[in-house]
Parts: C-alpha cells; structure tokens; sequence
C-alpha cells in the first residue's frame, strides 16, 4: 500500500464517519441507520488487505467515538477487528470474486451490531438486544444497498493491488 | 561436466511470507491494546481527565466537519421529509378525519351530559334539601323511554328491582312529584305519571291545611278534588302530598313532596266542591334524571 492510497484510505474513512455521525445517524429506516462507514471500511480493508482494514477500523473509530463524545476506544476496538478479518478475507479467498463485498457487508453488519452490543453490556450501558435484532435485517438491508456504489467508488480511488502486495501467506499455485 | 555438480540457485524461502505475518499479527495486537487501554482509561474517568480533556479537543476540532456535512445534507434531508410529508398526507388526512369525528361525538355526548346537568343538580338539592322525605333513601335513573303518544303517560327508567325499587315506589325529579312505579323489572321500571287519569295523590295545601285528591286535569294540568267549597284556597298555594293520614291504610307517598302551585279556584252555587287548578313543579314534557324514593325500613 502506498502513501498516496493511504492518504486515500484515509480520507475516505473521514469523510465516512462524518458523514455517518452527522447524516446517516439521523437516518432511521425500519428502526435502523445505513452504516456508511462500515461499508467504506469493508471496501478498503477488501481492497487493501487486513492491516489496513485494522488501522483504518481503529482510527475511524477513534475519529467516532471522539466526534460523538462516546466511551473512546469502544467503536475502535469493534472496526479494529472487522477490518482486520474483513481484510482476511480479501487477502486469502474473496477479493476477486464479485459477491465479496456483499457477502461482506452482509456478514460484519451482525457482527459489529453484535460486537457493539456486548462491548456495552461489559461496560453496563444500555444493550437492547431486543432492539438489536429487530433492526439487524433492515440494518443488512440499508448496508447492501449502499455496498454497491460506495464499493466501487472506492475501487476507483485506490489502484488494484497486485500479486505481490498480498500476503504471501495463500499463494494461489500455477 | 555432467559429473560435476550442478550449481543451483539458491530457493528463496518466502523470507516475506513469514515478515508479514509477524507484521500483521503485531499490528492488530497492538491495535487492539490501544484500544483496550483507551477504553478502559475512558471508561474508568469518563468526565475527566486528559484523555477527555483531548477527546473534547478532537471533538471541537471536527465539530466544524460535522456542522458542515449537516449543512450539505440539509436540502436533501428537506427533500427527503417534503416527499416523506406528501406520502404521508393521505393516511395523515384520514386519520385526522377519523379523530375529527370521534372527537365531534365526544362533543355531541358531553354536550348531552351538560344539558342534562341542571336536572341533576335540581335532584340533588332535593335529595339533600329538609324536605326529602325520612325513612326513604334515593335510587337515581335516568330516563330510557317516554310517553310515546298524548295517551301514554308511562316513562322508563334505568333502575329497577336490582336498585331495590318496588312497584308503587313514589318517583320525583327536582321540582317535585312525578308519579309512582307501576312495573318493575330488574333493571328497568315504569311510572305513571300524575298525568295519567287513573293517578290520585291525597295531597294538602302547605298553607291553609286543606287537604283533598290531587289528579289529572286537561291540557297537562292537575286539579286538586274534594275540597269543600267552604274551604279555602288561595291561587299561590304550594300542594304537597299529604302522606299517610291512616296508620292502618299507609299512603304509598311519604309527607311533603311538592306537587304543584295552585294557578285558579273556582266555585259555582251548584257544585259540592271547588275546582281548584293545579300547576305542577315537574315538567312532565322534559325529564332526564328522576329519583326512586325506596323505603329503608324493611316493613315498608
């Protein structure tokens, strides 16, 4: 990953979360907020592996939980951990196959609607799983609308990686 | 040649295969201890300290984005609620409607509550007044039917023998004497009226004392019968009912419950009797809330 895709990644992660805390928060649909920011996530950690998808989850988070005066550390942790599989996943089997993002999208929406919940259960906050669950399906929904254009935004900002900037740990033979 | 030993380039051994790995396993370990440290020293002073006083600082920083990303939004949102506010419009508009007319039979039932207000006050200042009669307590009703036609002069009532209301039981309403129970059902009950021909009530004037029958006269007035025409009476005169004269014959009507006004007398050479005319306190035309005199002595 180069600096200029970095610098990219980066400002796309911003943009996101501003936009998620001061537009799509206020978004309600059937109960639940389209995550713009998940899905701008998702789409560079796809795109540019498990250590991006990580540092950028975590200073997303950061840059949320810093904007919303919430408990610091809590979204970072939670986008910390689905960049990093979501880039994984990228790394080892998904990346080229058209479905990822969605397949994607669709999967670390439960988990991180259910990663933030048992983060404030922990903590002793407020955990309406009942609310939760209600929302997951629209909350899917929302997010796998926007995958599509936000995906291939993103594509478009940062380059293709090559064979040789993915791991090295899968390495497709032939 | 082919004795000697090939030189072979030495296999690379994915010297990066191992590096990276090391690399990204360091990283999000790393990450995620930041992330650990911050929440737990968040968590721990959520209102002081420097880790807040920066958060308050990166806030106030962003906050200009944010007020900005609001304002780029806003004609969108405002789209997005115009649009919103006309789908809506057509639900909106019924259910007002549907509110519109429960709220107006709210009004028409209340509006029927007030009206009927006075003649309730009027039944309860008798009730409470000196001259209600003793030994009786009040069984309150309403008026379910009246008179259907100038020959019928029966209303119901929605009181019956579940109330403790007897056949015979006087009724009255706020200005006076009404009539007595004549069928009596659970929850139901007919009077008679004094207006009916067959209705005679012993009654007295208030001030001279004259007793006689109080009965149906014309045009929905009484007539006070069988009072000599040496008597005396005086139009203005208040007509109660008389109550029981005779212990052995027990009148169905208790003492002083006013009847009516005597409006004329008159006598002629020939007749035995004067007629006097009577016009009853009650409106017969118009009841809403009636009263049951029910005994409270058991014997009764």
């Amino acid at each position: 990953m180069t600096l200029i895709d970095g610098v990219k990644a980066a400002v796309v992660l911003f943009v996101a979360a501003i936009a998620q805390v001061s537009i799509f928060s206020q978004l309600h649909v059937f109960g639940a907020v389209p995550n713009l920011l998940l899905v701008s996530l998702v789409a560079i950690a796809l795109l540019r592996g498990s250590i991006a998808g990580a540092v950028g989850g975590f200073f997303a988070g950061l840059l949320v939980d810093t904007a919303t005066l919430g408990t610091l550390g809590l979204t970072s942790l939670v986008l910390t951990l689905a960049g990093y599989w979501i880039g994984r996943y990228g790394e080892t089997t998904g990346r080229d196959r058209g479905h990822a993002p969605f397949l994607s999208v669709a999967v670390v929406t439960v988990l991180y609607e259910f990663g933030l919940l048992v983060m404030h259960f922990v903590l002793g906050e407020s955990a309406p799983a009942g609310a939760v669950v209600r929302s997951l399906i629209p909350a899917i929904v929302l997010n796998l609308i926007i995958t599509a254009p936000v995906y291939a935004l993103v594509r478009r900002l940062l380059r293709v990686a090559g064979r040789e900037e993915l791991t090295t740990e899968v390495q497709l033979l032939g | 040649m082919l004795a000697s030993s090939v030189q072979r380039s030495k296999p690379t051994p994915y010297p990066s295969k191992a590096r990276s790995a090391l690399i990204r396993r360091t990283v999000i370990v790393v990450l995620v201890l930041l992330a650990l440290t911050l929440l737990t020293i968040s968590f721990r002073s959520p209102t002081s300290g420097a880790l807040h006083s920066v958060q308050g600082a990166g806030s106030t920083a962003l906050r200009p984005f944010q007020v900005a990303a609001t304002r780029v939004a806003q004609p969108f949102r405002d789209a997005y609620d115009y649009v919103d506010g006309l789908a809506n419009a057509k639900a909106q508009n019924a259910r007002l409607k549907k509110q519109n007319e429960q709220l107006r039979l709210a009004a028409l039932v209340a509006a029927g509550k007030l009206a009927k207000y006075p003649a309730y006050e009027k039944l309860l200042h008798l009730e409470q007044g000196s001259a209600f009669p003793k030994d009786f307590r009040a069984v309150n009703a309403s008026v379910i039917s009246y008179p259907d036609g100038p020959f019928t002069h029966q209303i119901t009532i929605s009181a019956g023998s579940s109330s403790g209301i007897r056949t015979n039981s006087p009724i009255v309403s706020g200005d006076g004497l009404l009539g007595r129970v004549t069928d009596v059902s659970p929850d139901t009950a007919v009077v008679t009226m004094l207006t009916d021909p067959e209705s005679f009530v012993s009654a007295r004037d208030l001030h001279s004392r004259v007793r006689g029958m109080v009965q149906a006269g014309s045009a929905g007035t009484l007539v006070l019968s069988q009072v000599p025409k040496q008597l005396r009476v005086v139009k203005g005169d208040e007509i109660v009912t008389d109550g029981t004269r005779n212990p052995r014959y027990p009148d169905i009507y208790p003492y002083g419950i006013p009847i009516g006004r005597v409006s004329s007398v008159g006598v002629t050479d020939t007749a035995t009797f004067l007629q006097v005319q009577v016009q009853p306190f009650a409106n017969f035309g118009s009841l809403d809330a009636v009263a049951a005199l029910v005994p409270t002595k058991r014997h009764r």
